[in-house]
């Protein structure tokens, strides 16, 4: 599963950055996103892109195209 | 102090730096940062900073309300040779959010001070500055894994530079800046290191941080389980479907009525009937001192009035500056950048592009100097250029004066059309732009969503303050320079004769010289026309009044019918020749006022140059093919078959021009053949 395709409210837990631009990768992994860190997606831009995910007990917008290289699976 | 405390991220674009009160201690404020990787130019400023200027106390600003993200600089900085004392910043919010931080422990787990202060209130300030004299060496705690660590050390063994513990873990991070002492040893040992995780060190190390992190947070911090939050509340309008962009319309309606509508032009007004009777004033005092002539004109018609068409802005530009601060601080403008961000980004743009096209359409200058909402240095230039595409208010003169006299009863519909024409032009040459000049390395937009604030006035205030101070020390430079220039080539002829005819000027002369740019535009060599358009450059409501003056008319009339009448040097111009004059004068090279703008916001000349010769090409090409197509439709010679023959070619050269950027955009994983090249 990759994290663009999840639905607001949905929690997840990243497995895996599958991101090709190494400045992009470097930023996520910055930013927080390393593996086993657990997400949420809490909003959506009115056009539906970017998304707003909240991790680490702040809230981070990221595009879709950006999203859909991160691997991850859905917690309950 | 002079710290920023914007409400979204990576409000200081530059260092500031002063002293703090009641000490002799120099402070910097450095950009607000995530990170010390070098991929930004925030980042960049601070390493840079550190590294070169060798700071005795970094103070770490830690937000205290996201402690798990703050700190991740935090554990980066640790790494550093340099002293760092942390500051919980926001200490007043935590208790509303039901946040508990226990600093002695934090301290404890750190190896460094830690002190609750509240910029906002500004509370428990004195402990921090206090402590900066502290002279006690502070422990660095161990964060990596066992294997890490035991090669940290190995490499710091054979550095002799300062930092050895930073850049040592930069090396096992293969980070680029820190290429130079690499070594095959290196990559021997990071090869085998990489085989134990599976995956590249740089991600390794970052996840390392984070769990030195959260095991800290865990031992220092209770906290609440959130709710929904104000800001939830907030969004669920904001960012509604439905409402969102009805709401952002009023909103930028507004700023715009506030800034460029009827109090900002008002009040522009003002400034300058009083520059007027000021200009008057010194006029006469001259007079009587006993200056002569060139000298009172001097100061009058050049310095006086030039500059005086600085100041007129500002009050428009306190303005915008202050309704710019305000949706920053409240957290409003990160808003407008999701809302608009799919949009833009095909053009490679920022969603928060379209205000400052909102505001250049009353100036330029404010419109461009909004270009600092941007973060991204490429779409903040990029939009920063575009900007003086859109017609401002000043351009509106010409285009009713032309429009009026040559376009009749569809005056309307000629002045509407130029507007279309500069979002037409603006699209192009955004999507032509972004996939040559400024190649983006992608799509991507990662930014902070920052919660509603109530603002605060002081830093506000202080905010546009400075700004304002800002512009008027670099665009009032330049513009005194290019007044005078081009008042001493107006008023003086090569025989350096003072009070010639504007005929004789050397303005004039050069104009005459030159008019040949010209001719595939108007189809005739004009003197006027160039002069005009050359004047349009202190302020493009000149265009008009200098067209009155060389009809021999007084400076402020605006009548077509006196203007373009028999025996002018503009009575040759056709309706073909008057709307290619009005897309010159509306694409070409902006004022000296936006001009300098554009310096300030490009950050060198050079590239202002650049971009001032971009705009004025685009503007020469366009005005060329516009006469062009619009004589040749007057004379009855336009050929529906030439046209659609050459638009055909036209077609396939763009198409293909397209296709080969693409190509190179996506590099090699769009292409189907073989894998030799890599």
């Amino acid at each position: 599963m990759v994290l663009s395709k999840l639905n607001v409210g949905q929690k997840a837990k990243i497995v895996k950055l599958n991101v090709q631009n190494k400045e992009i990768r470097r930023h996520l992994l910055d930013m927080g996103l390393t593996r086993g860190t657990k997400i949420e997606i809490r909003k959506k831009a009115p056009m539906g892109d970017p998304i707003d995910i909240k991790l680490r007990d702040y809230e981070l917008c990221i595009s879709k195209s950006d999203l859909s290289q991160i691997e991850v699976e859905v917690v309950k | 102090m002079n710290a920023k405390i914007g409400n979204w991220p990576g409000v200081t674009i530059e260092k500031k730096t002063g002293i703090i009160k009641g000490t002799k201690h120099e402070i910097t404020d450095l950009p607000g940062i995530y990170s010390l990787s070098p991929y930004s130019i925030e980042e960049d400023i601070s390493r840079k900073f550190i590294f070169d200027e060798k700071p005795d106390v970094i103070i770490n600003i830690v937000d205290a309300t996201s402690l798990e993200r703050s700190l991740y600089l935090t554990t980066q900085l640790m790494e550093l040779d340099t002293k760092v004392i942390i500051a919980l910043n926001m200490a007043d919010l935590l208790e509303k959010k039901g946040i508990e931080i226990n600093a002695k422990k934090l301290e404890e787990k750190l190896g460094t001070k830690v002190y609750k202060i509240s910029a906002l209130k500004e509370t428990g300030i004195n402990e921090l500055i206090n402590e900066i004299d502290n002279k006690k060496d502070l422990t660095r705690t161990k964060i990596y894994d066992n294997k890490i660590e035991e090669m940290i050390s190995k490499i710091s063994n054979n550095l002799l530079e300062a930092h050895k513990r930073f850049i040592s873990i930069k090396l096992l991070e293969s980070d680029s800046r820190f290429e130079e002492n690499n070594t095959k040893e290196l990559d021997e040992f990071r090869k085998n290191l990489e085989s134990n995780y599976d995956t590249d060190l740089e991600e390794v190390i970052a996840t390392e941080r984070y769990s030195f992190i959260e095991k800290v947070k865990a031992e220092c911090v209770r906290e609440k389980d959130n709710v929904v939050t104000f800001s939830d509340k907030l969004d669920k309008i904001f960012l509604n479907k439905w409402i969102a962009f009805p709401i952002f319309v009023i909103v930028m309606f507004l700023v715009y009525f506030l800034s460029v509508g009827v109090v900002g032009s008002g009040t522009v007004d003002w400034v300058g009937d009083n520059m007027e009777a000021f200009g008057e004033w010194v006029g006469t005092s001259l007079e009587t001192l006993g200056a002569s002539d060139w000298v009172n004109s001097l100061v009058v018609n050049g310095i006086i009035a030039g500059v005086g068409a600085v100041l007129g802005f500002i009050p428009q530009l306190i303005i915008l500056f202050l309704c710019i601060s305000l949706l920053e601080t409240t957290g409003y403008m990160s808003r407008i950048a999701l809302l608009f961000d799919k949009l833009f980004r095909r053009l490679g743009m920022s969603g928060k592009s379209l205000i400052p096209f909102i505001v250049g359409s009353g100036c330029s200058v404010p419109g461009i100097m909004g270009t600092r909402i941007i973060e991204n240095q490429d779409e903040r230039e990029m939009t920063s250029i575009l900007v003086p595409f859109i017609p401002c208010s000043a351009k509106l003169p010409i285009i009713s004066l032309f429009a009026g006299y040559f376009f009749g009863e569809y005056s309307g519909i000629a002045s509407a059309s130029l507007y279309f024409f500069a979002i037409l032009v603006i699209i192009t040459s955004a999507f032509v732009l972004s996939r040559t000049k400024f190649k983006h390395v992608s799509s991507s937009y990662i930014s902070e969503l920052p919660e509603y604030k109530v603002p605060s006035i002081k830093y506000v205030a202080k905010d546009v303050f400075d700004k304002v101070i800002a512009f008027i020390k670099r665009a009032g430079s330049i513009i005194l320079i290019c007044s005078i220039v081009i008042w001493f080539l107006l008023s003086f002829s090569f025989q350096m004769e003072y009070g010639v005819d504007i005929e004789d000027s050397m303005l004039a002369s050069i104009g005459k010289t030159i008019s040949w740019v010209f001719y595939p535009m108007l189809g005739q060599n004009n003197w006027g026309a160039t002069v005009s358009a050359i004047q349009g450059l202190v302020a493009k409501e000149q265009v008009v009044s200098s067209m009155a003056v060389i009809s021999g008319l007084a400076e402020d009339v605006e009548e077509g019918s006196e203007i373009f009448a028999e025996g002018t040097p503009f009575a040759g111009i056709t309706i073909a020749s008057a709307y290619a004059f009005m897309v010159f004068n509306l694409f070409s090279a902006p004022c000296f006022g936006a001009i300098g703008a554009m310096q300030r916001e490009l950050g060198s000349t050079k590239r202002m140059l650049k971009a001032v010769l971009f705009q004025t090409t685009c503007a020469w090409v366009l005005a060329t093919i516009v006469y062009q197509i619009g004589s040749r439709i007057e004379t009855g010679t336009f050929n529906i078959v030439n046209i659609l023959i050459v638009s055909a070619i036209l077609i396939a050269v763009i198409g293909i021009c397209i296709a080969k950027f693409r190509k190179k955009k996506d590099g090699c994983s769009s292409c189907p053949y073989c894998n030799n090249c890599k």
